[in-house]
């Protein structure tokens, strides 16, 4: 009976200190997302999905040069280049990509390509969604791949954690 | 004194002959010197000063004469107080050479580096010659690894500039090294290309019009060791490394030049040559580098077809053949084996035409078969047999002491790659060559002696040389009375063909026919070339064989006769006896020949008809009417030609870059080519076709290759013994592939295959004596008023294959009549005006176009042009005919 009781008051005080906690986090600031309606949060250095950059006048900075596909480790990228005509540029100078896939299941985004790229057009920025119904889709084409991309899922953290400058060594 | 001469390069000694340049000695010990204008094809320049060295030579008393010799006796070296060229200076004994040991030569190749990237706009990324660069590869090898010029000060001149239509030039990438304007004056013997102003703002120009006019240009983008040259056809197609790079063959003329397919995704981005020094060296004319578009062309059948009424309905295989059995078997069991024929094109490989005539001789059980159509009518040849040019002929090292005649072929048009090795002997290496024709050729400027003789009288002329030879005493005595027989009948025949009446029926004077019969026949080596323009003579054939024969110069290397036939494998459609009186190796139908190209196209002739390759229905209007009177004819192609709409069954065949194969070229090489993309829908390669129309017939054959079938003919085909696929794909020896290397810092080189040439009868001591043929020339026609139409073979012409070709369509010729100045003048016509050509009743109106190499009577209407307008009047194997002009 005398252990029944005392299991019964340990049993309410461990409850009560388990409830504290909860208590406790109930007014703290949660650290889940309600994902995909609120957006996340990402470092600016992740690398995730790439995105084909533009100049500021619109025209598309890949030249079609293939060096990332080159640099690939997975192979996963295909490029066939086109010459710009007077009437149809797509890039300024004489070549443009006519066809730029990569295969996202094979990517494993090491980022050699935007290493690669001698215009800086291939960048891999940091959407993650990356899942498909379809294998097929998740080869992603040059339409897909090119500016704009901002989905709005995706926030750059911009808080005071990232300055590495100021704090690096110090901690 | 020996020829030779030692010398130390890095402290390596090296023996090599006199007169070998520095650059040659050192690749003898795989020290590569860096070059940019040297090639090895080309005459030293020393313009890119890219391979500096420094030299030194063995000091000398002038006292004693006599080496002078420092204290431990080692003679004393003293080095040129600059560095020399190693392109342009030649080797001397006890030379000394630093490349890589010398400081100072090494600085000194660095500054070249640097000063010539100075310009250089280092658009690497998007050049076409990225990733198989030397100037990329030297510049890591060699040069300094950043710049101290600023950006903003290079030249600028403007991008993609169109030399030609077919040339693209970037001058900011080209760093003068001249290899192009020295390729088309040195080896294409087409001098379009300059170098316009000096210093800083020099820049290549095409002075020719239309731009850069030449067979050849391509070639110019291949020596260009930067980026500034590249091909309209593949400009971006590719980057280098992405490409397959597959060995193959050109299909385009009987030359056999070696190329290298660019592939990449299944589609051919580019062919190259791929070096072969016994055939095409390392270059290839621009028919065979831009005519490739046909085999990615979306026109091409991809799937069986069967007439259901007017219609040409789709299939499977397996509907077609049975249909195939079912109707062949019943013409056979009806009216006999010899109602049924089949007619190959020359284009086939030699697996697809054994197989072809085994079909037809062994299971259907009929001679009726011939590649005797189109361009292939025009020109026969049975000479290669006995005295063929003897292995191991290399046009290109044939030089003084060899005598070359040619007879009637125009060498730029009919085989581009012959007439660059046949004018390189003239021009470079000083061989005799006669050219003899019945109009002003190109090679004619790049010749000794030139014959213009009236057209038909070709056979005349060549049995005029003969008898000169006979006359003059020039007779190979010794050798032609041990290896042939019946000279004495042969010269009581040639009594009848002095130089006197010969003179007259060709319209040359009798010193010239008796000089060229001297230096023919006193040549160390004779060649004979004949092409189109001879006639298709037998007479002309017996005549040039018998000359061959009776001066000696068969049956040995650099010595017999070179047919310039039309087509890819045209030598092996006669070698494998796709003729109605010839069985695969020359061997004759003993019994009941069959029926020709000719009679089998006309009405009555067989009943069923299977063509591969071919199109005689646009040929002439009574082969279109002989086939619609067919009960069943089954056409087996690449494209739905109007022969194949009139078919019953039509067969999707796969091109030559789909499948594997061999091809037998005009010098009896045999040599082969590999599978480059994959064809489209459900096409065959032609043999499994035959094989399986022949396993509808009973047959139980079970080839499973090309190879396969190859090692077949190695058995019953004795000409052919030991040329199965390993032997004819096994790369040369390394002995051979250093002779062969030359430096141009090419990543597309693949495998070096030769081939492998047949042995002619007069190289067999062994064989029995080669009977002299005479054979009577036929009368010269009654001369009838007006002009001679002649109908010559032009490179661009109106072939199926290369209209797929969109770069080089503006080349295509339209069908013109070509007329003298005067002629044109009588008949108050000038260029673009149109004119009847009538004969017989048979007119048609063409657009004139006045050209000077036309002579006067003359009238040039070039053969396979669209609506074949040629062949209508001078018939489909004729050369000339007697026409009336006038203006319409």
């Amino acid at each position: 009976m005398i252990n029944q009781l005392k299991d019964v008051v340990t049993g309410s005080a461990e409850i009560a200190k388990a409830m504290g906690v909860t208590l406790k986090y109930f007014f703290k600031k949660p650290v889940t997302h309600q994902y995909p309606d609120e957006p996340v949060e990402v470092y600016p250095r992740f690398r995730g999905r790439h995105v084909l950059k533009r100049y500021d006048n619109g025209l598309e900075r890949c030249i079609g040069c293939a060096l990332c596909a080159a640099a690939c480790p997975t192979d996963c990228i295909y490029v066939e280049a086109s010459e710009n005509t007077d009437e149809k540029r797509y890039s300024p100078g004489e070549r443009y990509a006519s066809t730029y896939d990569i295969n996202m299941l094979r990517c494993i985004f090491c980022g050699y390509c935007a290493e690669a790229c001698p215009t800086e057009a291939i960048v891999l920025e940091h959407d993650f969604a990356l899942a498909e119904y379809n294998r097929w889709d998740a080869i992603y084409p040059k339409e897909r791949l090119l500016e704009p991309h901002d989905p709005d899922y995706i926030v750059l953290r911009s808080d005071e954690e990232f300055k590495l400058s100021e704090t690096w060594g110090k901690k | 004194m020996s020829d030779n001469v030692t010398l130390t390069i890095d402290g390596v000694q090296v023996t090599v002959p006199k007169g070998t340049l520095i650059v040659e000695a050192a690749k003898q010990i795989e020290n590569e010197i860096p070059v940019f204008c040297y090639h090895g094809k080309m005459d030293p320049v020393g313009m890119c000063r890219m391979c500096l060295v420094e030299v030194g030579q063995p000091a000398i008393d002038r006292g004693t004469g006599k080496p002078e010799l420092d204290e431990d006796g080692n003679p004393v070296v003293r080095f040129f107080p600059k560095p020399m060229t190693a392109c342009t200076t030649t080797v001397s004994e006890g030379m000394v050479v630093k490349v890589d040991t010398s400081e100072a030569a090494v600085d000194d190749r660095k500054a070249v580096l640097e000063f010539l990237l100075t310009s250089h706009p280092l658009d690497c990324p998007v050049c076409d010659k990225g990733g198989e660069c030397p100037l990329q590869d030297l510049t890591i090898r060699h040069g300094p690894g950043n710049s101290r010029f600023d950006y903003e000060d290079k030249q600028h001149f403007p991008k993609r500039y169109p030399l030609g239509d077919l040339i693209v030039l970037d001058m900011e990438r080209c760093i003068i090294c001249a290899r192009c304007v020295r390729f088309q004056q040195e080896i294409a013997f087409d001098p379009v290309l300059a170098i316009e102003n000096r210093g800083r703002r020099a820049h290549i120009v095409s002075y020719s019009k239309p731009g850069f006019d030449s067979h050849y240009s391509g070639n110019t983008t291949d020596v260009c060791p930067v980026g500034a040259l590249t091909t309209r056809d593949f400009r971006f197609g590719a980057r280098a490394w992405e490409m397959t790079n597959v060995p193959s063959l050109c299909n385009h003329c009987g030359v056999g030049c070696n190329t290298v397919l660019g592939t990449r995704a299944g589609t051919i981005r580019r062919i190259m040559p791929r070096q072969n020094e016994a055939v095409n060296e390392l270059w290839i004319c621009d028919k065979g580098r831009f005519g490739h578009h046909f085999n990615g062309s979306p026109d091409r059948l991809t799937t069986p077809l069967i007439r259901k009424g007017e219609e040409l309905v789709e299939a499977t295989w397996d509907e077609a053949l049975s249909l195939i059995g079912e109707k062949f078997g019943a013409i056979k069991s009806a009216n006999g084996a010899d109602s049924l024929g089949g007619i190959a094109g020359a284009r086939l490989t030699n697996e697809d035409l054994y197989v072809f005539q085994k079909l037809f001789r062994e299971i259907i059980g009929t001679n009726n078969i011939d590649h005797r159509v189109g361009l292939s009518a025009a020109l026969e040849d049975e000479t290669a047999f006995t005295v063929g040019v003897g292995v191991g002929t290399d046009l290109g090292s044939v030089g003084k002491g060899t005598t070359i005649l040619n007879i009637g072929a125009d060498l730029d048009q009919d085989a581009p790659i012959l007439y660059l090795r046949v004018a390189g002997a003239s021009v470079k290496r000083g061989a005799h060559v006669i050219n003899a024709g019945g109009r002003r050729t190109k090679l004619d400027a790049q010749v000794q002696t030139t014959l213009r003789y009236n057209y038909g009288s070709a056979a005349r002329l060549a049995l005029g040389l003969l008898a000169s030879v006979v006359s003059q005493g020039l007779v190979a005595k010794e050798w032609a009375d041990s290896r042939t027989s019946g000279m004495a009948d042969l010269e009581k025949a040639l009594k009848n063909f002095g130089a006197d009446k010969v003179a007259e029926a060709t319209g040359l004077t009798t010193n010239a026919i008796d000089a060229a019969a001297k230096a023919f026949a006193e040549a160390e080596n004779g060649i004979i070339i004949f092409g189109l323009e001879a006639g298709n003579d037998p007479a002309l054939r017996a005549a040039l064989e018998a000359l061959a024969l009776a001066t000696g110069h068969a049956g040995k290397p650099n010595n017999g006769v070179i047919a310039v036939l039309p087509h890819a494998n045209s030598r092996g459609a006669i070698d494998m006896g796709i003729l109605p009186d010839r069985l695969p190796g020359y061997k004759p139908v003993e019994s009941n020949a069959g029926l020709s190209a000719v009679e089998m196209l006309t009405a009555g002739g067989v009943k069923g008809l299977l063509i591969a390759a071919a199109d005689p229905a646009v040929e002439s209007e009574s082969y279109k009417q002989a086939l619609q009177q067919l009960d069943f004819l089954v056409v087996q192609e690449l494209f739905l030609t109007e022969t194949a709409q009139m078919a019953d069954v039509v067969l999707p065949a796969k091109g030559n870059a789909e499948r594997d194969g061999s091809y037998t070229n005009l010098e009896r090489r045999v040599q082969t080519f590999d599978m480059g993309v994959p064809a489209p829908g459900k096409a065959w390669a032609d043999w499994l076709i035959f094989t399986g129309i022949a396993g509808q017939l009973g047959a139980d054959w079970a080839y499973a290759s090309a190879d396969g079938v190859m090692a077949e003919i190695t058995q019953r085909v004795p000409l052919y013994a030991g040329m199965d696929f390993k032997n004819l794909t096994a790369p040369i020896s390394l002995q051979r592939k250093t002779e062969h290397y030359i430096y141009e810092g090419m990543s597309f080189t693949t495998d070096i295959r030769e081939g492998i040439q047949w042995a002619t009868v007069a190289e067999s001591d062994s064989a029995p004596k080669i009977p002299l043929r005479f054979i009577e020339p036929a009368k010269a026609s009654s001369q009838e008023q007006g002009l001679t139409l002649v109908a010559p073979r032009m490179l661009y012409d109106g072939g199926r294959l290369l209209a797929e070709a969109d770069v080089v369509n503006a080349h295509i010729l339209e069908p013109q009549l070509m007329l003298s100045r005067s002629d044109a003048q009588k008949l108050g016509v000038s260029t673009g005006d149109s004119v009847t050509v009538s004969q017989n009743g048979t007119a048609i109106t063409v657009p004139v176009y006045i050209e000077r190499t036309v002579s006067e009577g003359v009238a040039l209407l070039p053969r396979n042009l669209a609506g074949r307008p040629a062949e209508k009047l001078v018939g489909p194997n004729g050369l000339y005919s007697t026409v009336k002009v006038e203006k319409s």
